[in-house]
């Protein structure tokens, strides 16, 4: 399915990353490997099969309807997948993304997904193999600082905390965390510890991280210096508002 | 303990100052902090709950109560498998407007006495009017009523109240020890009664309220009488809210019995029932649908407006309208956050954290005072020279503050990791922003425009706001806000914790009932939209402080509150 580039108001490099993130114009940085990006999400053994809760559907014996014939299953529907997770939490200091980015991000982008939006955390329901890919994209793309970002099942507290000295988001169960210049991780999401170190790749230095963010901040683009932004949403209160108010 | 009455904005962001050094830039405990509060990174130490005496106490007290009854009790161990709190830090928390400091978990309701009797005070609370009951005594028992046949039936109703026989024989009573909190006053808007009645019974008007404020009072509700009835705390926390009236009606037509001499079997001891029942009857909160169950005076009923007019700020700082609406914040985000939403709704402990962040370290006070001058400056307005709103001057106030509150937290890394969940700052600023429009307009329509206008550009400017149906609400509300329409729109202080789409999110109906006593402050009015409520919560010898309530809530966590009630103390065992 073809989708049309997404469009966003504000001139600055804010606005600019929102639209890229969109419209999936983002820059691979770094490797995961699909074993590994298995160990971080912490839902089944690395290497081992998709485990699933039907058969797959050509097997089901479905029956024919219209609904059917339009839409296409996806990889993770068709073989019988389970319904499964991943959550990110990205720092208020100039992370790359923000929850409702990484929402639009999926929805815009990708298929059969479920997103769900908080202030501190951000997650995307799918079928497992469905999930995965997502979750790879968002995690070797630019839209991700592994010193700003975390994947986070469970205790997903430090989206807005102060970053650690090393400039790392702080993580209360320490599943992630700066040795040499990489970020490596060794627990899941859920802080269960892995039987290996995942190189998540370097964090973005403070320079690279202002450019690349989604998140207006003062002292970097503060969101009163973007008007084209502020007067679009002032637009979509005021008509939601008129809408409201129709004296009959 | 001191008392802030911060009046303009720079003395306000120097209290938020002062409550963040104080919570970061300073030891509590053991927890050896010292941070610059506008610092953009720290040292975390990850000491634990060994920083903190109070989670020290905790644990002690867990562990000889699991001694004790041979089962597990509390343990700060068993958090996330032997990680406990405190890998951030724990710090302490200012009490808006006061100096008093604390921990957080003093802030808990069930921790709180304060905030306990907060609760206890609304809900053994119900206004019963007395004129159709004298119409009745007057007109079909041909009865004389008199100053002194009404004060001689007070006499008897302040016996019988709690739980005194006044009719029957070998009757039981409760002990006036355990229900010493009990008691009926009267106000009138007519001067004449209210000289002939005795002091002890009356709530004077004149007395209570600025000269204003009285003449409006007194003018609204005309030359009627009415009774202030509490019944005993023990009473409604046994049974529910539902329990006052009846608890009420029982005894005041058995004192209309006694008092005037009535048969007790007579058809018109029905006509004095029916009145107090139902036809005299103010309850503080309305019943609530089957689906939630609940009976009148609890806190799903409560609109917003009768919960402006219980809290009595507004008696001694009428120039101050952003101290009310801060005293008023703090008293319903308490009652609708912490007990509404967190107990009676969903049963987490956790909602304590949304209601504590505003009414701690003066962070909406200081959007507050900024708001609030932002608007008068701009509009030349001040307290009861109000200008009528119109959807620019809403959209003008409404992005001032938003972006002020945002910046707050820009600006002050603290000020964000205190707020550290996304609903407890977006209804600050909302808070802020919507009771600042509602102080410049006199409107608290126009304030709720400003709360989602804010709401918008909270998420669109950090990219997240609060939770799922937390922001379901707020891209919603700008809809309803002017709809007039029954099923969709209503008077601000007409709404309440059950006004549909108001009713599952926490951090709002604290929030809007600050929005309406940013209203009725901003015109310089003495009541939001009840008299009688407002009046008859205007009695210091009410157990909670309704006039002082951060005040009232820090003396509940240093446990220093001694105006508790409904204990059961005197009936069990001394230890």
């Amino acid at each position: 399915m073809a989708y049309k580039p997404q469009y966003y108001p504000g001139s600055t490099s804010v606005a600019e990353n929102r639209r890229n993130h969109m419209s999936n114009n983002v820059q691979k940085v770094r490797e995961i490997s699909d074993e590994d990006l298995t160990a971080c999400l912490g839902h089944r053994a690395p290497g081992s099969d998709y485990p699933s809760t039907h058969p797959p559907l050509a097997e089901m014996g479905e029956p024919d309807c219209p609904i059917r014939q339009i839409v296409t299953p996806t990889p993770g529907t068709a073989a019988g997948d389970r319904v499964r997770y991943v959550q990110w939490a990205d720092s208020m200091y100039n992370a790359p993304a923000v929850p409702y980015w990484r929402s639009y991000h999926a929805a815009i982008n990708h298929r059969g997904v479920d997103p769900g939006t908080l202030s501190g955390r951000q997650v995307v329901e799918a079928r497992e193999r469905d999930m995965e890919a997502v979750a790879k994209e968002q995690m070797e793309t630019d839209m991700t600082c592994p010193g700003l970002a975390g994947l986070r099942g469970a205790t997903v507290h430090g989206h807005s905390c102060r970053l650690q000295e090393d400039g790392v988001m702080f993580d209360m169960i320490d599943r992630r965390r700066l040795e040499g210049d990489v970020i490596i991780q060794d627990k899941d999401q859920v802080g269960v510890p892995l039987d290996r170190k995942v190189n998540l790749g370097k964090p973005m230095t403070t320079a690279e991280a202002n450019k690349k963010t989604t998140f207006y901040r003062v002292g970097n683009v503060a969101y009163r210096d973007d008007p084209e932004a502020i007067e679009w949403l002032q637009k979509v209160w005021e008509l939601r508002t008129i809408y409201g108010y129709q004296p009959k | 303990m001191a008392h802030y009455n911060f009046d303009t904005e720079a003395n306000a962001k120097k209290h938020f100052i002062t409550a963040m050094e104080v919570k970061y830039g300073k030891e509590w405990g053991n927890n050896k902090q010292a941070d610059d509060i506008q610092q953009t990174t720290a040292k975390y130490l990850r000491l634990g709950t060994e920083q903190n005496p109070r989670k020290m106490e905790m644990a002690k007290i867990g562990a000889e109560i699991m001694k004790k009854r041979g089962l597990q009790a509390y343990d700060p161990l068993l958090h996330l498998a032997g990680i406990p709190l405190g890998q951030r830090q724990l710090t302490p928390y200012t009490l808006g407007g006061t100096d008093i400091v604390c921990d957080g978990d003093d802030l808990h309701y069930v921790n709180n006495a304060a905030m306990q009797q907060e609760w206890d005070d609304i809900r053994r609370t119900c206004v019963v009017g007395l004129d159709l009951a004298h119409e009745t005594l007057e007109k079909r028992l041909g009865k004389e009523v008199t100053p002194e046949s009404i004060n001689y039936y007070l006499e008897v109703l302040n016996h019988a109240m709690p739980g005194g026989a006044i009719v029957q024989e070998h009757m039981v009573e409760t002990h006036p020890a355990m229900v010493d909190d009990c008691y009926v006053k009267v106000f009138t808007g007519d001067d004449a009664l209210k000289d002939e009645l005795d002091p002890q019974f009356v709530i004077d008007i004149d007395k209570m309220f600025r000269p204003d404020h009285a003449a409006q009072i007194k003018a609204s509700m005309g030359k009627s009488s009415f009774q202030a009835v509490h019944i005993p705390t023990v009473v409604s926390r046994t049974a529910d809210g539902g329990q006052t009236s009846r608890w009420m009606a029982m005894q005041v037509g058995m004192s209309f019995i006694s008092a005037y001499h009535m048969c007790a079997g007579e058809a018109a001891v029905a006509d004095l029932a029916f009145t107090a029942k139902h036809a005299g009857l103010i309850e503080m909160s309305e019943m609530l649908p089957a689906r939630r169950a609940r009976g009148p005076n609890e806190p799903g009923g409560l609109s917003f407006g009768h919960m402006c007019d219980i809290v009595q700020t507004s008696r001694k700082f009428r120039d101050d309208p952003c101290k009310i609406a801060l005293e008023t914040c703090a008293a319903a985000m308490m009652l609708y956050d912490q007990i509404w939403l967190g107990g009676y709704m969903s049963g987490g402990v956790g909602f304590t954290m949304y209601a504590t962040a505003a009414y701690t370290n003066n962070t909406v006070d200081d959007n507050l005072y900024a708001d609030t001058e932002y608007g008068w400056d701009t509009y030349g307005t001040s307290i009861g020279n109000v200008k009528a709103p119109t959807l620019d001057i809403i959209k003008d106030i409404g992005t001032w503050g938003a972006l002020y509150g945002l910046e707050l937290y820009e600006n002050y890394p603290t000020a964000l990791e205190d707020h550290f969940g996304g609903s407890q700052r977006a209804t600050v600023i909302s808070t802020a922003t919507g009771a600042a429009c509602a102080i410049t307009t006199g409107n608290s329509n126009a304030g709720l425009s400003a709360w989602y206008l804010s709401m918008y550009l909270h998420k669109e400017a950090h990219g997240r706001l609060g939770f799922f149906g937390y922001d379901l609400q707020d891209q919603c509300g700008a809809t309803n806000v002017f709809s007039y329409q029954s099923d969709e729109g209503l008077l601000a202080e007409m709404r309440g914790a059950n006004y549909p789409n108001y009713a599952m999110n926490v951090g709002h109906q604290g929030g809007y009932t600050t929005v309406c006593t940013g209203g009725y402050t901003g015109r310089g009015d003495g009541f939001a939209i009840n008299p009688l409520v407002k009046t008859c919560f205007a009695d210091d010898l009410m157990n909670f402080d309704f006039v002082e309530v951060r005040e009232c809530f820090g003396k509940g966590a240093l446990r220093e509150y001694d105006r508790c009630a409904g204990e059961r103390a005197f009936v069990i065992p001394a230890k």
